[in-house]
């Protein structure tokens, strides 16, 4: 990510070296994490520093403690997952949490599209770009996809039939199952936060629809009833509401749709207003306070907007083509893709960085843990 | 969109198709039943019925029944040209009777999403119209391919009509250095976009 020093109010924490055989691996991997998250200071004293991270290694599994300023235990816990970096991410990534009451970064995924290999195909990689990993290797290509709350599972449109359908994959163990095999065309899925649901777009009514598609009882209710082109819709985080948008002959506009409770419930569907002529690409931040959007301009160029919710004043994060915005677990950056490149943008010191390049055309990136 | 925030109320339930499943059962299946009690509204005529049997243009070198139909940038109705082409499709239609695969486009220049969903809607307004002109409903399929993959032709923002049947070489093998015997004014066969 971008350098620490470049951000304001960040703590201080002091790691000390970590014993045992592996202790000096860790010591450093930690370390590394620790800068790379952006979250604190390193400090060289104990007595500089608002938190202390100490432990041990033996055999690449990784005891960790974390105590405040006064010497209190936040917590003490034993990492032994069978590669010694993925104990570092997740201790750094519980050590985040407990200072900041947010998630860290380091055990996030970052799922994007990209034609590196001749077709489009879905890929992950981590938060700074690296250790890349594609998922899908579809005969005609694989896209717009999406990442489960916890990482599990992406979800994707796949032409593997010469027809666009959704299909869900299981991360760790490489099992498919189709989810939308239904006449004309399927995209956009998004998964809901916390249930097996996904939103997604089909056409087989006569005319594209927004559903929500239930996983466990394979069954589907329609959202909307458009005559126009309904597009990319989106989780609020309280797995509420769906954001998504449409355009009606007008150009996009997002709309938002408060789910009934209940078979009896009411619905609400209303638009919001971005203040954009043409708006789509809609991502709720995590806390669902703000919303990125991508918007086109009318000579054809993209920006990424941010944009507080339910109302606010918006703010041109990025120009030039970029688009497809959607937010890091945290709220603290913004993911987008501008001309084939892959982007971070820090959403405190208000840098960005390009952190995957010369990879093919990356489009449609989504941010999940 | 007002018209969908008055409607909006109207929630559709459906079986959606697994893996296995046909896509018969789940167009003869719809509308039947509303999620949340509510009467499912009746101009849904147009509905896809089934998909089977009908090739992808992906997969398989299928011929245009016509003249690729030009749209105008993020526009979606058919125009009067589009039914000049179209009345003429369909008066040779009866004779045929041909199954018919429209295939929407859209530029690289619009975002993925909006792309796919304005091909289809493109794609579906040309079902519509070749309906009211007398085509069976059965025997058209629609199918948005966005900007993921291209047409052969100069222009990106179309919608190609696709007579099914079968014949023909696969895009692969035609990209191989099988040539064409095909009217170099029509558009052909989508393909991947590079």
């Amino acid at each position: 990510m971008l350098g620490s020093k470049e951000l304001p109010d960040v703590p201080a924490i002091h790691v000390n070296g970590f014993t045992g055989g592996t202790g000096e691996s860790v010591t450093r991997f930690v370390r590394e994490e620790v800068l790379a998250s952006n979250e604190f200071l390193l400090a060289s004293q104990v007595d500089q520093a608002a938190f202390r991270l100490e432990g041990s290694s033996v055999g690449g599994r990784v005891v960790g403690k974390l105590l405040d300023a006064e010497g209190k235990t936040l917590f003490s816990r034993t990492y032994a997952a069978p590669g010694i970096r993925e104990n570092v991410l997740a201790l750094v990534d519980d050590v985040i949490f407990a200072a900041t009451g947010k998630p860290g970064l380091a055990l996030s995924r970052i799922v994007f599209v990209s034609d590196v290999d001749g077709t489009k195909q879905v890929y992950l990689c981590g938060p700074n770009g690296g250790e890349v990993q594609k998922v899908t290797s579809q005969k005609h290509g694989a896209v717009s996809p999406s990442l489960s709350r916890d990482v599990s599972m992406v979800a994707y449109t796949t032409y593997r039939s010469g027809y666009p359908v959704v299909e869900v994959m299981d991360l760790h163990s490489g099992w498919k199952r189709t989810v939308t095999d239904t006449p004309g065309s399927s995209f956009g899925a998004s998964f809901a936060p916390d249930e097996p649901r996904l939103a997604v777009v089909m056409s087989f009514l006569g005319n594209p629809e927004v559903f929500v598609t239930d996983l466990n009882s394979n069954t589907a209710g329609c959202l909307s009833d458009t005559v126009g082109v309904p597009s990319s819709p989106v989780w609020h985080p309280d797995g509420k509401q769906i954001m998504f948008s449409c355009d009606e002959g007008g150009g996009s506009e997002l709309f938002v749709v408060e789910l009934p409770e209940g078979e009896d419930g009411s619905s609400k569907l209303f638009r919001w207003r971005s203040g954009q002529r043409f708006s789509t690409d809609p991502s709720w931040s995590p806390s669902g306070d703000k919303v990125a959007f991508t918007a086109v301009s009318s000579r054809g160029s993209s920006s990424v907007i941010v944009k507080p919710y339910p109302e606010g004043r918006s703010k041109v994060v990025a120009s030039g083509g970029a688009q497809h915005p959607s937010w890091s677990p945290n709220g603290r950056f913004l993911v987008y893709a501008k001309r084939g490149d892959l982007v971070v943008y820090d959403l405190r010191s208000h840098q960005s960085k390009t952190i995957l390049t010369d990879y093919g055309t990356i489009s449609e990136p989504r941010w999940m843990k | 969109m007002d018209e969908m925030m008055r409607q909006f109320s109207r929630l559709v339930t459906l079986a959606l198709a697994l893996a296995c499943a046909g896509c018969a059962e789940l167009g003869d299946s719809l509308p039947t039943k509303s999620l949340w009690s509510k009467e499912v509204d009746s101009n849904l005529v147009y509905a896809l019925g089934s998909r089977d049997s009908f090739e992808s243009p992906l997969s398989q070198r299928l011929k245009p029944a016509c003249p690729a139909l030009k749209f105008k940038s993020r526009e979606f109705a058919v125009t009067k040209d589009h039914r000049t082409v179209l009345t003429s499709l369909a008066t040779g239609w009866e004779q045929s009777k041909c199954r018919l695969l429209i295939a929407g486009y859209a530029p690289p220049t619009l975002p993925e999403d909006y792309a796919r969903s304005l091909s289809e809607r493109r794609a579906q307004a040309v079902r519509q119209a070749l309906i009211e002109l007398g085509i069976e409903a059965v025997d058209i399929q629609t199918v948005g391919f966005g900007s993921d993959f291209g047409p052969s032709g100069p222009n990106q923002d179309v919608v190609v009509i696709f007579r099914e049947g079968g014949q023909g070489t696969s895009p692969r093998e035609e990209e191989a250095g099988e040539g064409s015997d095909e009217d170099p004014n029509l558009i052909t066969v989508g393909r991947f976009r590079q």
